[in-house]
């Protein structure tokens, strides 16, 4: 068997213009079923894994995939919102921890990497995905944010470093204005979408919606271009003129405030740890009347009904790679059985010299068995750089 | 000893017929089978190697009676005792020249290329002038290296008889000189058989017996009893 790999290999290797190219045919139609079946399976089964680890959703009503999506991955905001009172209604039924998100906005771009999700969120939320610090201490005070690992490394961020958040809409004077935001912490990789994103006090995030703000103290001694009405000595109200503050500092922290009923203040979403199955069924219940405008949902079930999607496109897309494998094979038997005839002559001279049929026949095996080997190893090699290096994009792709 | 009784052999549609009553060849010695061009001396030479099964007649090479095997009998017969050089050399186009004279070991059972057989493939290219060559594809070489690597891979097993098909057939006179000098020591030095097909009378000399051909040819079709065999 040496022997005729040693003479297959030969005849490869003079042969290898031919050879490189049943190669190359046989490594794709390899390399494209296989790494579709293994990043699919990579993306089921890390989807999988959040959503078992994520109890139950609430959210505005409107679609189950896009709710589940952007509380399990931060992506496509729900048009509409809960507010915060749907938190408290969670806490003070004493059924669970209420977690509330807020995740409207994006980091402006930093060091040529685009802009990542600001995650306005509780504490609880850090124990409940069991994130931990690397560097730095978690954030305490309003303005504050801890940064993924990913893209902290990929913004190059440290602790001490600021970062700014991005307005959604440049024209609009009178609402979100950048805000400064420090670093001050950067969290382990959990390999999780987490690593993605900046972490903020759901009450930065309202901040940075403009529902709280910081300005100067507006009293009788304030500049009259800036006030709008300073007749009556009991009511002063400002004018634009204004402008609220773009960084949260020790001088101006105090000076920080919100209108409205906190009640009332928005989140796109809230994972509702029950505190045991029980509790989980009652809390299923309260949102599941017709009267409520919030959906409660179980991640795991989103996720199965659109991995069923997933594995229908699966199945089309190795419905497609049989067709194409078929093809190249019956291409590259085509092109063995002209390789074989050319070298009928060869094959006379082994016959003349006295080998057996056995040996030719493992002659020609073997050439065929390399090339199959070679193309394996090659399909191998592209299918793991693929999954290692794709494996993101293709997520991205999916969401 | 070769023994040839009563051989009769035709190809099917061919224009004539091999007849030989008798004849027999002395082991250790050299002979030359001479005949013009065409009149079937390769195809006794096929049948003497078991290239080509003998349907009527006997053959026999030393204690093996050559009709008597079956095709993967007579591949196994030629392998071990039969060192044959072609008159178009074939060799293998993807395999340096050390490596074409190798071959015979890398298609054998149960010989490997071990170090001593590679020293002695290394001197046969030595002592047949090609050893610079050792490396060298077999493609880039003319007429006359192409010859020499032939005949170094039939010797390469020390195989008791050398079937030589016209191995001088495309040289001048000089390199035919040299080949069939390598020829006869080689084939002396060993005692092997050596028989050799030739329509150059010049080299007649150099053997020690010379079979004339043209007894045993007849020009007929009528008598088609047998056909080649391929692999």
């Amino acid at each position: 068997m040496k022997q005729a790999l040693f003479l297959a290999w030969q005849s490869l290797w003079w042969h290898r213009g031919r050879s490189l190219i049943i190669v190359l045919s046989l490594a794709i139609t390899i390399w494209l079923p296989v790494t579709v079946h293994l990043m699919l399976n990579q993306f089921r089964a890390e989807l999988i894994a959040r959503a078992e680890a994520t109890p139950l959703i609430v959210g505005a009503r409107g679609s189950r995939i896009d709710l589940a999506l952007h509380a399990l991955y931060f992506e496509s905001a729900p048009p509409a919102e809960i507010t915060m009172a749907e938190v408290n209604l969670v806490t003070d039924s004493n059924l669970g921890i209420g977690i509330p998100l807020h995740v409207r906005f994006r980091t402006q771009p930093v060091a040529g990497v685009i802009g990542a999700a600001i995650v306005g969120t509780s504490p609880e939320y850090f124990e409940f995905r069991k994130l931990t610090i690397k560097s730095g201490e978690s954030m305490t005070l309003l303005g504050e944010c801890v940064v993924g690992a990913r893209i902290a490394e990929a913004m190059k961020l440290k602790p001490g470093d600021s970062i700014l958040s991005a307005p959604r809409n440049a024209f609009n004077l009178a609402g979100d204005y950048p805000l400064k935001m420090n670093v001050t912490g950067i969290l382990e990789h959990s390999y999780s979408p987490d690593d993605d994103v900046v972490f903020t006090d759901i009450q930065t995030s309202w901040v940075i919606e403009g529902i709280g703000h910081g300005h100067q103290e507006i009293n009788s001694q304030t500049d009259s271009n800036l006030l709008l009405n300073s007749e009556d000595s009991q009511t002063i109200t400002a004018n634009a003129g204004v402008l609220p503050f773009t960084e949260i500092t020790s001088e101006n922290i105090d000076s920080f405030h919100f209108h409205g009923d906190p009640e009332s203040f928005p989140l796109t979403a809230m994972i509702v740890v029950p505190n045991d199955e029980k509790s989980r069924v009652r809390i299923l219940g309260r949102f599941a009347s017709n009267q409520s405008a919030s959906q409660c949902l179980k991640p795991l079930e989103v996720v199965n009904d659109l991995l069923s999607i997933v594995f229908r496109v699966e199945q089309l897309v190795w419905v497609c790679s049989l067709a194409a494998g078929i093809v190249t094979l019956i291409l590259i038997s085509l092109v063995l059985a002209l390789s074989m005839r050319l070298r009928e002559a060869e094959m006379q001279t082994m016959f003349r010299l006295g080998c057996s049929r056995s040996t030719i026949a493992m002659l020609q095996a073997s050439e065929i068995l390399l090339t199959m080997l070679l193309a394996a190893c090659l399909a191998a090699v592209a299918c793991w750089i693929t999954v290692v290096l794709a494996g993101d994009s293709l997520r991205q792709l999916l969401f | 000893m070769i023994s040839i009784n009563q051989l009769q052999f035709a190809y099917a549609g061919g224009q004539f017929s091999l007849q030989i009553p008798e004849l027999h060849l002395e082991s250790g010695r050299s002979a030359v089978i001479v005949g013009p061009s065409g009149s079937g001396k390769t195809t006794l030479l096929h049948l003497i190697a078991g290239i080509l099964p003998v349907t009527v007649g006997e053959i026999t090479v030393g204690e093996t009676a050559v009709h008597r095997l079956n095709d993967a009998e007579r591949r196994l017969f030629r392998l071990r005792n039969i060192g044959l050089v072609f008159q178009d050399f074939q060799l293998i186009d993807y395999l340096s020249v050390f490596d074409n004279i190798l071959l015979p070991c890398r298609i054998h059972p149960s010989v490997t290329p071990t170090t001593s057989l590679r020293n002695r493939a290394q001197l046969l290219m030595e002592s047949s002038g090609i050893a610079p060559l050792k490396n060298r594809s077999v493609t880039r070489l003319s007429q006359g290296e192409r010859q020499r690597v032939a005949i170094c891979r039939a010797l390469l097993l020390s195989p008791g008889l050398i079937l030589a098909d016209e191995p001088t057939g495309n040289l001048d006179p000089s390199n035919s000189t040299r080949i069939v000098d390598l020829l006869t020591a080689e084939s002396s030095r060993s005692g092997a058989t050596l028989v050799m097909v030739t329509h150059d009378h010049s080299l007649l000399p150099k053997f020690d017996r010379t079979v004339p051909f043209e007894p045993f040819l007849q020009r007929v079709s009528s008598t088609a009893v047998s056909s080649g065999v391929g692999p």
